[in-house]
């Protein structure tokens, strides 16, 4: 199938949660499969586009997502980032239990009140490499997964890789089954 | 990106935009839609030698990275095409002036011109302005709404009238017809 036979879509994905969860380390993961040891907080908005293939369906998706910053001082303009968004991967760290109790408090409600479509969000409990360090057991994660009515919860590490892939394309995954596309996920 | 892109810029419109981004969406907004253009160079560039130009092409890779990445964007591309406005012409202009000087600075194949005014005959004050924007290089890519032209025609209006009037408009094409970038836009002037 060529490239002009097959389906075209474009998707906006809003990557939420307080500062320093590992917004950007897990983008960079699943682009670029590097991660980076230093951090640097996301002034503002760091939007990044990268295609994909799903032959399954025919289907090639740019995937566009927002990072956004976690900081209080972009509350504001943060709101008119949300516009026009399909699925959102909503992150805490399972190391700080406060960016853990901001995801229903903040970012949900913030999410809530300023989308005007539906969409579709995964709930992320990012860092598990530190397993010595959790203070967030993955029942609590599941629990609030369940209670947000969140489509999954899964736990990743952005340091090695472990579950990125899998978060990713099981929102794409439930992105498309809304427009009646159905692949596999292996 | 596909066609004939001749013509040239001149650098205020590039330190506007550049400074506009920066507003919007920050630092790392500015720096993800020169990434995306493969023009990175330009990120830390704030005033740019304003007795020269860019390239057309050059530019045109910077809105379709825009275009690129904000898409969906309504709201967004109105408000950067606000504070494009703002930073090309900071000491605020008149309307025609400022339409007149835009073709000037990006000379390329698009063209916008006053198609008529219309006043209060007992006030004398403006109450529309039709205008013909014909190719426009902000929104050439099918799919792509006008908002980003818009925002900055809204706003160059509505600095050269009194701050007690507020500005609406009507006449945008569905961005998927492939003709969309070519229109007649009413902008409608109303007491607040």
């Amino acid at each position: 199938m060529t490239d002009a036979q097959m389906k075209q879509w474009t998707f906006k994905i809003l990557v939420l949660g307080d500062m320093a969860v590992g917004k950007t380390s897990l983008i960079n993961q699943y682009i670029e499969h590097t991660f980076l040891e230093d951090y640097r907080p996301t002034l503002g908005v760091n939007i990044i586009s990268k295609d994909i293939e799903i032959e399954q369906i025919g289907s090639l998706i740019r995937l566009i997502f927002w990072d956004i910053a976690g900081q209080d001082k972009y509350e504001n303009c943060r709101k008119a980032y949300y516009e026009g968004c399909s699925g959102v991967l909503l992150v805490y760290d399972i190391t700080r239990h406060d960016t853990f109790i901001n995801v229903e408090s903040k970012w949900m409600k913030d999410l809530l009140n300023n989308i005007r479509r539906k969409c579709d969000f995964l709930l992320i409990g990012n860092k598990v490499d530190l397993k010595n360090n959790r203070v967030v057991t993955y029942e609590e994660g599941k629990s609030l997964a369940e209670k947000i009515s969140a489509i999954d919860f899964i736990e990743t590490s952005a340091l090695n890789g472990q579950n990125v892939e899998k978060a990713f394309l099981r929102l794409i995954h439930r992105i498309l089954k809304q427009f009646g596309e159905n692949f596999e996920i292996d | 990106m596909i066609g004939d892109y001749k013509g040239e810029v001149n650098n205020k419109v590039l330190t506007a935009l550049m400074q506009a981004y920066l507003d919007v969406l920050d630092y790392d907004g500015l720096k993800s839609i020169l990434r995306e253009a493969e023009l990175l160079e330009l990120k830390d560039i704030r005033d740019f030698n304003s007795n020269k130009s860019i390239d057309f092409f050059s530019f045109k890779k910077i809105i379709s990275a825009q275009n690129c990445l904000l898409f969906g964007c309504y709201n967004l591309l109105f408000e950067i095409g606000k504070k494009f406005s703002f930073y090309l012409f900071p000491y605020g202009k008149n309307f025609e002036e400022i339409i007149i000087e835009l073709n000037y600075l990006i000379k390329t194949n698009w063209n916008i011109e006053i198609l008529d005014k219309s006043q209060n005959y007992m006030t004398n004050e403006l109450e529309t302005i039709t205008l013909e924007i014909q190719n426009c290089i902000f929104c050439s890519e099918v799919g792509v709404p006008c908002n980003f032209i818009v925002g900055f025609l809204v706003h160059s209006l509505e600095k050269s009238l009194p701050s007690n009037r507020e500005i609406t408009f009507s006449g945008l094409k569905d961005p998927h017809d492939p003709s969309h970038n070519s229109f007649i836009l009413k902008l409608i002037s109303k007491k607040k």
